[in-house]
């Protein structure tokens, strides 16, 4: 307890608070690309979005196959309150932290 | 960049589903899918390539301490150096003989050529045929398919190799050379390393000769010198201007044959003059290898390729029409399919000796092995009662089986290397199969082979030991006695195989040396001893037949009036080296048959002491304008006229039944002689007059009082001192020939003893282990023996009689394995039994001696027991 999620971590969770109920994997990479400019690979995606689902940040489900897809299904994912929490508490932290700091 | 539509590269979702099993790897597939045509193929890749990034970094491993465990393996082998070394030259033997040989049947089926991207150069063939097709037809092919008008290949070449004569002053020598269209470089890609490769205006009729040097011969003539470009070399009489050196490491497209220098092809006279004769389609043949276009796949090739060899058969007719289908191949190691075919099962046999042999090293080490968990059971006990998985003890021991492999296939490669150059320099050399040089180099190809027989050999001696540490008996192995009786039981199976395989590969490498021997005894059906024999060119363009015959008369003459001279005659070929054949039948409608056949004047068969045993020799009678004779052997008599007279009886000589064939009276019967090598069959052999059959390459037979070899360079200066331009081939004893006829023994015979010798050290090692090993066990009894009264020599045989117990019952099963698998052999044994008792005892018998040596060295450490120190054990 008391640890915060990392910042990749954060990004992937706002990025699938943005989408709602349209968050599966292609749209959180491009959210994450369009928004934090960054690129992202499946592969560190996927590693992410397990690691949060074991914390119970997020949970996830299976949608019927479609065929742009070669017949194969999505997974979408929601964030979860303990996610939400998390969030929060990072964020809180982050105010108190620059709270009364002035950068030059 | 975005590619337009298509599906996402297979291969890459094959790895992904590797990557990422069952649903998740769906998911992502489904993910990349749905981007894959707006992104492309690199991109798909690069995802993919992501998601192994992720997988293998060390947080996901699914053994964390993969690395600890050889750390600790290493630790471990560390502190043990004498096992560990004992272990690695085990391994280190078994790998590098296993690497040597797999260089030699790499360099004949799997190297590519040593050019620019090998894998776009394709060897063209024609099923069950040594050339692909007529140079005619390979001009149309390189017309319809190569640019400017075709588009499937950059470029066709068309190549011819042969043996030929390099004349270099006092000698003439056999040597490979290829003949090769002019866009041979342009092809293959192809740099120099001084001068230029070939022009359109080398291969045209009557084009200045030139030739290109490789590397071997411009470092062995020439010394590397730049001033070789203009000179000059004689090849069968014709004088070429050197022009160019190939690059170092091109050896030709004739593996295991390595070309000495290239001519141009079509401007050969002969190559020219059937090039005149607009009417011949089918000769003279060559080989094709072409490079394909860029984007031309080879099935592509190979359609384009069939297509166009059914259009040219249907617009050049030709009387020969039943020919193989075309064949395409990358063109890699060698690609006539004459050379596969001799060397498969000699590659086989010496893959699976060398099998054996690494299986051997591998028990050897597994024994090592299970040894060193005796001593280890109570370390792995207490790890276990800690909690340590039996999954993660047996990892450990195979850490420790790998770090172990490593050093062996290390070790093993070098070992390897070094007998690759002790092996090319102690084969006996072929030169009349033009294999005068071995190429043996460890390559990529190589080492890989060595990392996976380390890799094989670690799994499998590991195995054992690591399922026995699986599942140790914990309150036994905390006691500090463990009895062990079933791991000895265990040990003694391993030392009885060892004994049997070993045995196996003794028996084998005896059976060909007796082989060997009873071939060299064998009656060649003439007289070797003190006979030596030239060879000369006594053709066009210096001689013409006449002044040809004045010339051998002449030499003949001189050879004769020689001091040390009993007698000399000439003939076509030489015994046991080469032969020569023609087409005979015993009546006008049979269709005829080759039989083997030579050319000899009168008195060839007293030089040689060939007994007539019916009817005359040659005479001097038997001249151009006299009814032609010939002498038959025992065998054609036997085989056209059974049970009847030969004398008198005619015989067609001629192939073409449509020509006019030559008759001639058979005038004697000859007995039976091995004709090409000391193995054949008996053979229908026909001899004509020279005096009737003119040949201007002669071979110089002579008899000598004194040794032959002696008379080798008197013989030479003769010849030249008749003619000093004259070309002498080779002069060998006859004793010479018979025994290079042989080599194909003698090769198997070299490998199988060096290979058979190696496994029986290794087991010998390994019986060692296993006897020292039970002396160290049973110290205490032994001590308790003693004491109680029990002799020294008694404790003596206990020990001895353990080793060599174990030793019988190995020999016993490799006799049996051996009588089973020794009729592979038979085909090289000229005839002797595959069950040769006396080889089969021999090698017995030389296991017995190696057993009592490998079990005298711990019984002597046994007898030496002090009963009071032994008892002081614990």
């Amino acid at each position: 307890m008391g640890e915060h999620p990392g910042e990749f971590e954060q990004i992937v969770m706002l990025a699938v608070l943005r989408l709602g109920d349209k968050a599966y994997g292609v749209p959180i990479r491009r959210e994450i690309e369009k928004r934090a400019g960054r690129a992202v690979t499946v592969g560190a995606l996927y590693s992410t979005l397990d690691r949060l689902e074991a914390k119970g940040y997020l949970s996830s489900w299976f949608a019927d196959p479609v065929p742009e897809r070669g017949g194969r299904s999505r997974r979408y994912f929601r964030v979860e309150p303990a996610g939400i929490e998390a969030l929060t508490s990072a964020r809180q932290m982050f105010d108190r932290m620059w709270k009364g700091v002035r950068l030059a | 960049m975005p590619e337009a539509g298509g599906t996402p590269p297979r291969i890459a979702e094959k790895l992904l589903r590797r990557l990422a099993p069952g649903r998740e790897g769906e998911i992502i597939a489904g993910d990349l899918r749905e981007e894959f045509e707006s992104r492309g193929r690199i991109w798909y890749w690069s995802q993919v390539l992501s998601c192994a990034a992720v997988r293998l970094s060390p947080h996901r491993l699914t053994a964390p301490d993969l690395g600890q465990d050889f750390h600790y393996a290493v630790r471990v082998l560390r502190r043990n150096p004498g096992y560990a070394m004992t272990a690695m030259v085990c391994l280190a033997l078994g790998i590098g003989v296993n690497s040597t040989v797999f260089t030699m049947v790499n360099e004949l089926f799997w190297q590519p050529l040593p050019v620019a991207q090998a894998n776009r150069v394709m060897a063209i063939g024609r099923e069950s045929e040594d050339s692909t097709c007529s140079y005619r037809d390979y001009l149309e092919f390189e017309r319809r398919l190569a640019p400017p008008a075709g588009a499937i290949f950059s470029g066709l070449l068309a190549y011819d190799d042969s043996a030929t004569s390099l004349d270099t002053g006092e000698v003439s020598q056999f040597i490979m050379a290829e003949a090769v269209s002019a866009n041979f470089a342009e092809v293959l890609q192809l740099p120099v390393q001084a001068g230029r490769w070939f022009t359109t205006a080398d291969e045209q009729r009557g084009a200045d000769p030139v030739a290109v040097l490789s590397d071997g011969a411009w470092t062995r003539r020439y010394g590397r010198s730049p001033t070789a470009i203009g000179q000059r070399v004689r090849l069968e009489s014709r004088w070429y201007r050197i022009v160019g050196v190939a690059p170092r490491g091109f050896l030709g497209l004739s593996p295991p044959h390595t070309a000495e220098l290239w001519i141009p092809f079509a401007a050969q006279p002969w190559v020219s003059d059937l090039l005149a004769n607009a009417g011949e389609r089918e000769r003279p043949r060559v080989r094709v290898i072409g490079r394909l276009a860029p984007g031309v796949g080879m099935r592509q090739a190979e359609a384009a390729l069939k297509a166009v060899d059914v259009q040219v058969r249907r617009e050049f007719p030709r009387d020969n029409t039943s020919t193989g289908p075309l064949t395409v191949a990358v063109a890699a190691g060698a690609s006539m399919p004459m050379v596969r075919e001799v060397a498969t099962p000699i590659a086989t046999l010496l893959l699976t000796v060398t099998g054996i042999v690494l299986l051997i090293a591998c028990v050897n080490v597994a024994n090592l092995l299970l040894s060193r968990s005796v001593v280890r059971q109570r370390e792995m006990a207490v790890r276990r009662a800690l909690g340590a998985s039996r999954w993660r003890l047996a990892r450990q021991m195979l850490a420790e089986g790998l770090a172990l492999a490593a050093g062996g296939a290390a070790f093993g490669l070098c070992v390897g290397a070094g007998a690759n150059v002790l092996l090319a320099r102690s084969l006996p050399a072929l030169p009349h199969i033009g294999m005068v040089n071995l190429n043996l180099h460890v390559n990529w190809r190589v080492a890989a082979f060595a990392a996976g027989a380390g890799l094989l050999s670690a799994v499998l001696f590991t195995l054992s030991p690591a399922l026995e540490h699986s599942r140790p008996d914990l309150t036994n192995s905390l006691r500090s006695d463990g009895s062990g009786a079933r791991r000895m039981r265990q040990r003694d199976i391993y030392v009885v195989a060892q004994v049997a395989l070993s045995l196996t590969l003794l028996i084998a490498a005896t059976l060909l040396v007796r082989g060997l021997q009873h071939a060299q005894n064998m009656d060649p059906g003439f007289s070797m001893e003190h006979r030596l024999a030239a060879r000369i060119y006594v053709s066009e363009p210096e001689y013409t037949e006449a002044s040809g015959r004045v010339f051998v008369q002449r030499l003949l003459d001189a050879v004769r009036a020689t001091p040390g001279v009993r007698s000399a005659t000439l003939s076509l070929t030489t015994p046991l080296n080469m032969s020569d054949s023609v087409c005979a039948a015993v009546d006008e409608s049979t269709r005829p048959r080759r039989a083997r056949s030579d050319v000899v004047i009168p008195g060839y068969f007293d030089t040689l002491a060939i007994p007539i045993l019916r009817g005359r020799q040659f005479l001097a009678s038997d001249g151009a304008g006299s009814p032609r004779v010939v002498i038959v052997n025992e065998t054609f008599a036997a085989r056209y006229w059974p049970k009847q007279d030969p004398l008198g009886k005619t015989v067609w000589l001629g192939c073409d039944t449509k020509q006019k064939r030559t008759l001639a009276q058979v005038v004697g019967l000859a007995r039976d002689a091995k004709y090409e090598s000391l193995d054949e069959p008996p053979r229908p052999f026909v001899y004509r007059p020279l005096a009737q059959d003119w040949a201007g390459f002669l071979a110089v037979i002579v008899e000598t009082v004194g040794p032959p070899g002696e008379f080798t360079a008197p013989l030479r200066g003769i010849l030249h001192g008749l003619d000093s331009t004259l070309r002498v081939y080779e002069i060998e004893t006859l004793e010479q020939y018979a025994s290079e006829s042989l080599w194909k023994v003698r090769w198997q015979a070299t490998l199988l003893g060096v290979f058979g010798g190696l496994a029986m050290l290794l087991a010998a090692v390994g019986l060692y282990g296993v006897v020292a090993y039970g002396v160290a066990q049973r110290t205490r009894e032994i001590g308790v023996r003693m004491a109680m009264g029990a002799q020294r020599g008694d404790v003596l045989w206990m020990v001895l009689g353990r080793g060599l117990g174990l030793t019988a019952l190995g020999i016993g099963i490799g006799v049996f394995l051996s009588a089973w698998l020794m009729r592979v052999l038979a085909t090289l044994l000229y005839g002797m039994s595959p069950l040769d008792p006396v080889a089969f005892t021999t090698a017995s018998l030389v296991w017995v001696l190696m057993a009592m040596l490998a079990s005298y060295v711990p019984a002597r450490r046994a007898m030496r027991v002090e009963p009071l120190v032994a008892l002081r054990w614990e």
